[in-house]
């Protein structure tokens, strides 16, 4: 009898303890989150994730969760890792609903854009959990962006030192921003086709950056990004030029000198042409902040400090 | 297409033709292959097999992950993007042969002549202004507003064609490629216009559109083109006798006993309804509006009675083939069909005007 | 029989034929004449009804033209044109075809296939029935067209139909020697047959040979009309055609003339 009691019992906590360590591995993965688009997601299973925008699979890698990652957008270009070695579903706005299911996520994680529109919509109807994540292009749209990813896949300590700091570059960012005294008038060039420029207007993440890194936006009397006419070319006399790193097309300096509309500003008199990265620049991701501080450091060279971010 | 297709080049003592059993019997046994490859293959590898489940689980009988996985690749992604593709590839041919029937040239396609930038101005119109000004107009429409718009565009575009280039019974080769030429510079130039004043989504979704995809394809969107599908059901086959006497000119149609005026409508109407449909789920394709046709016709005469149902059935036939090869090539992304067609089309295209002229025309 | 009662056609202000009367009957075979711009094809369309008459009227059997159908002028009168343009590659035997492409007809398949046969061989083509359209020289063309025609008449042949009508435009505008008589006979052989036939010609001398009844139309007007002794006399044709015209004068000795009414088919 004895030895059936505590046969009994051996059994009991045994299955107390696996149950108590499955409970704690099942509690930190299982949760409901509401998502950007208003929808309930239940989440149970983090271990494949597939990754939608590039800012997304960036905030993914800072949070240290990449090794989960089993697939991503084209658009996600940083890390350089993320693009080599993992699959690619394609452009975030041309998705295959077909094709997406077949990496065999358990988790998507998409930015607003991911498209087309039917396609999105099988994918919700799936049993997979389609978590959209909020797109604020803003200072505390990147630290919430953060801390809503984080708290997706369970690492809301990472989350939040990673949010953390990138309030504080935004804050030191502003600091730096209250020195200047005569903005500089910055005009965003997206492409060049055939002389023509498109340059981004008000509410474009264009728009956004500028007036972080302490610029005026030229272009500001547009909205979106529009070609530029010829004549309110002229009007324009921007003293820098900011545009995205070149393409298969070549260096878009070359192309940015051919609008003749430009030719007479100071910005194409002194060259001020500054060329970042896309993604870098207009992804809203954890570098913002950073990619905000190097557009204005490129823009007043006076305001260079030696002490950097802490952004990662 | 059979070995048999091949040696048709024009012998000394005569053209050998396929009879129209053989062409459409062996199409439509073509197609049937084509559509089960469609329902089988994908990125995910679940292939036929699994239909039993599929089925169950749409009728709750199975209720795993797996059954419903199958369910939704089978049923709600492959099924109706194989409808969808049957429908705009065999449209998209039967427009093409209706529009190379009533102008009499083997170059009319479509897209050549304006006729699908035209549906496709009406759909841009459309994607960019119905949450705006047209709304109250586009809204009650619900899935069908794209579609219908598309036909409408069509139908303008198509009767200014008529108008324009039509005239005395003998159409002038220079005047209908001009004329299609400036519709079709018109309709990029509004197109624009009203690109320029849409937002930067309306523009993304709009180049994407334009480039030609099923990705997009569900049920709501096989149910928008029904209406658009029997209407055409309806209306080939009593164009066959129409198209046929045209094929001599407008005056000995006439002294046929054609109604010209009734068959002039009529193909009007047809074409809009199938470009219009087509593109607007679709997007702009090309290539299916010339090729195929002119591959009926190399393979059984002239005669639209093969020409519009054996057109229609290589038409679908391609455009599954083109789009298995779009989703598969890069997997798990997708390339744009429009590219896959461009890519399979141009060099048939290439070899036909190499081998036989278009259609013989000195 | 096809009548036209003062029949005349104004457009864009000019008028093309004026106050014409001609009768085509079955059993002959009616030719028409004149100069270029003399309004031939004018009154042909007028006959086929193609065209609307401004004012006059044309009548067939009795009914005016405009109240039949397309499908109804086509089960009664077939029509050779002068040249077509063709863009698809069809063989000989599929335009032939074309002539049973009339609606309303239902003719078992094997016997039209076997009236065109006949068509075909009566024209003289059997040899190149498979032959592509685009293919044949301009007279081989023609005679295709012909043979489309007799195939549409065959087919309307009903017990209690009039006889049909044939009407042609300048068929042996592109012929050459052996082939004008071919068309010619022919045209003749189908007004023997009871239809009623009327051919445009340029030729004179065809015309004389072969016409019933000849027509000289000038300026839109009926000139003159008879037999071809009547019609072709030196005043009626200088008047005409504008020039001082001589008939039945052979040339200087030692210059050869070549007459169709010379001409045999092997």
């Amino acid at each position: 009898m004895f030895f059936k009691s505590t046969l009994y019992a051996g059994v009991a906590c045994l299955t107390l303890a696996v149950s108590l360590a499955a409970g704690a591995i099942e509690a930190r993965a299982e949760q409901t989150i509401v998502d950007a688009g208003g929808r309930e997601v239940k989440i149970t299973d983090t271990s494949r994730i597939l990754s939608i925008g590039g800012d997304v699979t960036e905030i993914l890698y800072a949070l240290h969760v990449d090794d989960q990652i089993i697939a991503v957008d084209s658009t996600s270009q940083f890390p350089g890792d993320a693009l080599s070695k993992k699959e690619n579903v394609g452009y975030l706005r041309a998705l295959s609903a077909e094709g997406v299911l077949s990496t065999n996520p358990t988790l998507i994680i998409a930015a607003g854009d991911a498209g087309p529109p039917p396609v999105v919509a099988v994918l919700k109807s799936s049993s997979i959990p389609y978590i959209q994540v909020p797109d604020d292009k803003t200072p505390e749209g990147v630290a919430a962006k953060i801390r809503f990813i984080a708290k997706v896949v369970g690492r809301e300590a990472a989350g939040e030192t990673l949010a953390k700091d990138v309030d504080r570059d935004f804050a030191l960012l502003a600091e730096q921003r209250a020195k200047i005294k005569s903005p500089k008038r910055a005009l965003f060039v997206l492409s060049v086709q055939n002389g023509r420029a498109t340059i981004g207007g008000a509410n474009t993440s264009a728009d956004a950056m500028l007036k972080l890194a302490g610029a005026e936006n030229a272009a500001a009397g547009a909205t979106g990004y529009k070609p530029m006419a010829d004549e309110a070319g002229v009007d324009l006399v921007p003293d820098a030029i900011v545009t995205m790193q070149g393409g298969p097309s070549g260096p878009p300096t070359d192309g940015i000198m051919t609008v003749k509309a430009l030719a007479q500003s100071p910005a194409i008199k002194n060259r001020r042409i500054i060329e970042m990265n896309g993604l870098y620049l207009l992804g809203f991701g954890p570098r913002c902040a950073r990619a905000a501080r190097e557009l204005m450091v490129a823009l007043y060279p006076e305001l260079a400090l030696k002490r950097a971010s802490t952004a990662e | 297409m059979t070995s048999e297709a091949l040696p048709l080049t024009a012998r000394r003592a005569g053209t050998h033709r396929l009879s129209p059993a053989q062409v459409i019997g062996g199409l439509a046994v073509l197609l049937v292959v084509a559509a089960i490859a469609s329902l089988s293959l994908g990125p995910t590898g679940i292939t036929l097999s699994s239909l039993p489940r599929a089925i169950g689980a749409a009728l709750g009988t199975h209720t795993d992950a797996a059954a419903t996985r199958e369910q939704l690749v089978l049923l709600d992604i492959r099924l109706p993007r194989t409808l969808l593709g049957m429908f705009v590839g065999a449209s998209l041919a039967i427009a093409g042969a209706i529009m190379q029937g009533l102008f009499r040239n083997p170059l009319a396609d479509p897209g050549l002549i304006g006729v699908s930038s035209g549906a496709a101005l009406a759909a841009v119109a459309t994607i960019a202004l119905g949450n705006g000004i047209a709304a109250p107009l586009l809204r009650p429409l619900g899935i069908y507003a794209l579609p219908f718009a598309a036909f409408f565009g069509g139908i303008i575009t198509t009767m200014v064609l008529v108008a324009v280039a039509g005239r005395h019974g003998q159409l002038m080769v220079g005047t209908l490629l001009l004329a299609g030429i400036a519709l079709g510079a018109l309709s990029g130039a509004l197109t624009g216009l009203i690109a320029y004043a849409s937002d930067d989504r309306e523009l993304r979704d709009l180049t994407f559109w334009s480039m030609g995809s099923l990705g997009g394809a569900n049920w709501p969107k096989v149910f928008a083109v029904l209406p658009f599908a029997v209407l055409i059901a309806l209306m080939a086959p009593w164009l066959i006798r129409g198209l046929n006497g045209f094929l001599l000119g407008e005056s000995e149609a006439f002294h046929l006993g054609i109604n010209v005026e009734r068959t002039k409508r009529a193909a009007i109407v047809t074409t809009a309804a199938s470009v219009g449909a087509a593109v607007a789920m679709a997007g702009i394709i090309g290539f299916v509006g010339i090729v195929v046709p002119h591959v009926v016709r190399l393979l059984a005469g002239p005669d639209h009675r093969v020409v519009l149902p054996g057109g229609a059935l290589l038409g679908a036939v391609l455009m599954l083939v083109a789009d298995i090869v779009a989703r598969l090539i890069v997997r798990p992304a997708e390339l744009p069909i429009g590219i896959v067609m461009a890519a399979i089309g141009t060099p048939v295209f290439l070899h036909l005007v190499m081998k036989r002229g278009i259609g013989g025309m000195e | 029989m096809l009548t036209a009662h003062a029949a005349t056609f104004r457009i864009n202000g000019k008028t093309l034929v004026s106050d014409i009367d001609i009768t085509v009957p079955p059993g002959k075979l009616v030719v028409l004449v004149g100069p270029n711009g003399a309004g031939k094809s004018t009154l042909l369309r007028l006959l086929s009804g193609e065209l609307k008459a401004t004012s006059g009227s044309i009548e067939l059997d009795g009914r005016a033209l405009g109240s039949f159908s397309a499908a109804e002028l086509a089960r009664r009168r077939a029509v050779v044109p002068q040249s077509t343009a063709l863009s698809f590659p069809f063989t000989v035997r599929e335009v032939v075809m074309l002539g049973a492409t009339v609606p309303g007809f239902t003719s078992a398949p094997e016997h039209v296939e076997r009236l065109a046969s006949d068509c075909i061989r009566t024209v003289g083509l059997l040899a190149l029935e498979h032959r592509l359209f685009t293919q044949l020289s301009g007279g081989e063309r023609q005679r295709v067209h012909i043979a489309r025609a007799m195939l549409q008449l065959a087919i309307a042949e009903r017990p209690d139909d009039a006889p049909a009508i044939l009407l042609l435009d300048e068929p042996t505008a592109s012929l050459d020697l052996s082939h004008q008589g071919v068309v010619l006979e022919e045209a003749r052989r189908q007004s023997r047959e009871g239809r009623a036939v009327l051919a445009i010609l340029h030729d004179l001398n065809l015309a004389a040979v072969f016409a019933d009844e000849l027509v000289l139309l000038s300026d839109g007007r009926v000139a003159a009309r008879g037999t071809p002794a009547e019609v072709l006399r030196d005043d009626l044709l200088s008047r005409a055609y504008g020039c001082e015209v001589r008939t039945n004068i052979t040339p200087a000795a030692g210059v050869p003339f070549v007459l169709p009414h010379a001409i045999r088919n092997r």
